[in-house]
């Protein structure tokens, strides 16, 4: 039914999104719209409701009233400026390390020489690194970081989620590093240009792509991170995500403030993902599709 | 991912030098240290305690070896064969569905235009959201007395449902908030493999006449699989480590309905403060995991070498 508009433009867009004819495609997108952004209306609309709405049965739909109560609430008695900071504190450090680290060993492995045996064993390692579930070594750090006396330490959270990271980090910059073509490397080496200045100078600048990729990557993974934060912190280190968790356990429904602490956590990385929307696709695609 | 085809195909015209090899190797270094130390050295400790019985909540508790009693133990308790059945049922049901819907949104999605970057807009929020906070907002929404979902089925005539308090609505609330925050992850990537298809084959299909079923399952299906293979992958080792959602969501009740095995494992050692036996689940837990795996990467390069 489709077939007179293919002959005038026969592009991906037509053959594929029109596959089912297009109102169904409309349909269907209409839907996933819905479905999406009701949920985060709903989570906004809450964290600006006053409690006597937040607590209503049936619930209000529309809020008659719009309050900041939620947001004094929490700003106010929570210390939920400090739990900002130990957040972003941990993620960004966190990031920036694996980043540097995880691309230099990226590169190592996808370009250096360390032959071919040890070229197809860290690869492995570093993937299997990647699927391995946190909970396996959540005893054991643990009991580690408590003789080491780091419980309740930014660094600790600094330190497991730069473990997190990293094999990551290392996953999708092989990706990049593997596409690029050899005439550039070589020559740089004509010109007497050694590996780690090949790196920094020329390689490094170039995939910028690919590390804005895995660094927002490892920004949201540690940003969200919650097995070990939950573990690791007491108080004083305590994570927005386990603050989140908090309201469920600690203190029973109050939803507002709840919502607050979500939107807060939600809005900063929405709008760092929105700023580099074109290179986070692209990374987030990298490993699925390109390799 | 790793793929060591391309590098083979165009020798480098000069040798690397000496140098190279060291400096190689130092990249390696820092890298390697840092995973030795913060993820093998635990899990060889996880191992260690595997075959000990120690309490965690006794201040000065020593370990008692206990050869491989805890492995032992895993035999006959009945909360690990319920909760490694709901991992599994979790993992493929979600799965199964993140990766249909996603497929198909992909397609509808697959454009270049305006309204398809803003809908990818739109499609990262669930994704990039901590699964702690996608917890806490679907409890709240699925609160059977001020919960909104209630409220949209009551405009059916469906009564009120309880649906993080009794068994089965607990289990398929988990699953579904899942599907919600990453169908949009398959949607994306899957948006990307379509896009990088080759247009003419497209093309050269739609002139001959093929129809929108043949397209499907002569070219987009058998072209898409590499990439469908991998996604799969990723979502089920993904699925079998949910852990954030079900603790904030439900704990792993109402008795054991949810209880999926990072819970459990968690549970035994920070709950129970039984780390011997929590160490010895999670070794298995990573044999598996690692099985698993290993199973995918070849099924994904098998799948390679035939197109």
């Amino acid at each position: 039914m489709n077939r007179k508009k293919h002959r005038k433009l026969p592009t991906i867009d037509n053959i594929i999104g029109n596959f089912a004819g297009k109102p169904l495609r409309v349909v269907l997108i209409v839907i996933s719209m819905i479905l999406i952004l009701f949920p985060v209306y709903w989570l906004i609309t809450s964290s600006f409701k006053v409690k006597a709405d937040y607590l209503a049965s049936p619930p209000v739909l529309i809020p008659s009233q719009l309050t900041l109560d939620s947001y004094e609430s929490v700003f106010g008695k929570d210390q939920l400026v400090t739990h900002f900071l130990n957040t972003f504190i941990v993620a960004a450090v966190s990031t920036i390390i694996s980043v540097l680290l995880g691309s230099m060993a990226a590169y190592s492995v996808a370009r250096g020489a360390i032959g071919k045996k040890a070229r197809k064993y860290f690869g492995l390692w570093f993937m299997i690194q990647k699927m391995y579930p946190a909970i396996a070594t959540a005893i054991p750090v643990y009991l580690v970081m408590r003789t080491l006396h780091l419980i309740d330490t930014k660094t600790a959270l600094v330190i497991m989620n730069t473990s997190f990271n990293l094999p990551l980090v290392i996953w999708l910059m092989m990706g990049f590093f593997e596409q690029l073509p050899n005439e550039l490397e070589e020559s740089a080496m004509l010109d007497g240009c050694g590996f780690t200045k090949r790196f920094f100078y020329i390689i490094f600048p170039i995939t910028k792509p690919g590390i804005i990729a895995s660094g927002i990557l490892a920004f949201i993974g540690a940003w969200n991170e919650f097995l070990f934060a939950v573990i690791l912190s007491v108080n004083k280190s305590k994570t927005l995500p386990v603050v989140i968790a908090g309201f469920i356990t600690d203190r029973g429904l109050e939803w507002g403030p709840m919502a607050v602490t979500a939107v807060i956590t939600l809005v900063p990385v929405l709008l760092i993902v929105w700023a580099a929307q074109k290179n986070f696709v692209q990374g987030l695609a990298m490993g699925a599709v390109k390799g | 991912m790793a793929k060591m085809k391309r590098t083979k195909s165009a020798a480098p015209v000069i040798r690397k030098s000496r140098g190279d090899k060291f400096a190689s190797w130092m990249f390696l270094v820092p890298t390697m240290i840092f995973l030795g130390i913060t993820a093998l050295l635990p899990l060889l400790y996880s191992l260690y305690l595997s075959f000990f019985k120690l309490k965690l909540n006794l201040p000065n508790a020593t370990p008692e070896f206990i050869g491989l009693g805890n492995y032992i133990k895993m035999f006959s308790d009945p909360t690990l064969l319920t909760s490694t059945g709901n991992t599994l049922l979790f993992a493929v049901v979600s799965v199964a569905l993140e990766v249909v819907i996603g497929l198909f949104l992909a397609m509808a999605l697959c454009s270049d235009k305006m309204w398809a970057r803003i809908c990818t807009s739109i499609f990262l929020i669930p994704m990039i959201m901590a699964p702690v906070a996608v917890g806490t907002l679907w409890r709240m929404m699925l609160d059977s007395s001020t919960g909104i979902i209630n409220y949209f089925l009551s405009f059916f005539g469906i009564p009120s449902i309880t649906w993080l308090s009794s068994p089965n609505t607990a289990m398929i609330s988990v699953i579904l908030v899942n599907v919600w925050q990453l169908v949009p992850w398959v949607t994306i990537i899957c948006a990307a493999g379509l896009k990088a298809l080759p247009a003419d084959c497209l093309e050269a299909a739609t002139v001959d006449g093929a129809s929108n079923g043949q397209i499907f399952r002569k070219i987009v299906l058998p072209m898409m699989s590499p990439v469908l293979t991998v996604v799969v992958m990723l979502r089920f080792v993904d699925a079998f480590k949910v852990f954030d959602t079900v603790y904030v969501m439900t704990n792993g009740g109402p008795g054991s309905a949810t209880e999926m095995l990072p819970n459990y494992i968690y549970k035994q050692g920070l709950k129970f403060f039984d780390a011997g036996y929590s160490a010895s689940l999670a070794i298995i837990f990573v044999v598996v995991m690692t099985v698993v795996t290993m199973g995918f990467l070849r099924l994904r390069d098998r799948m390679e070498e035939n197109l």
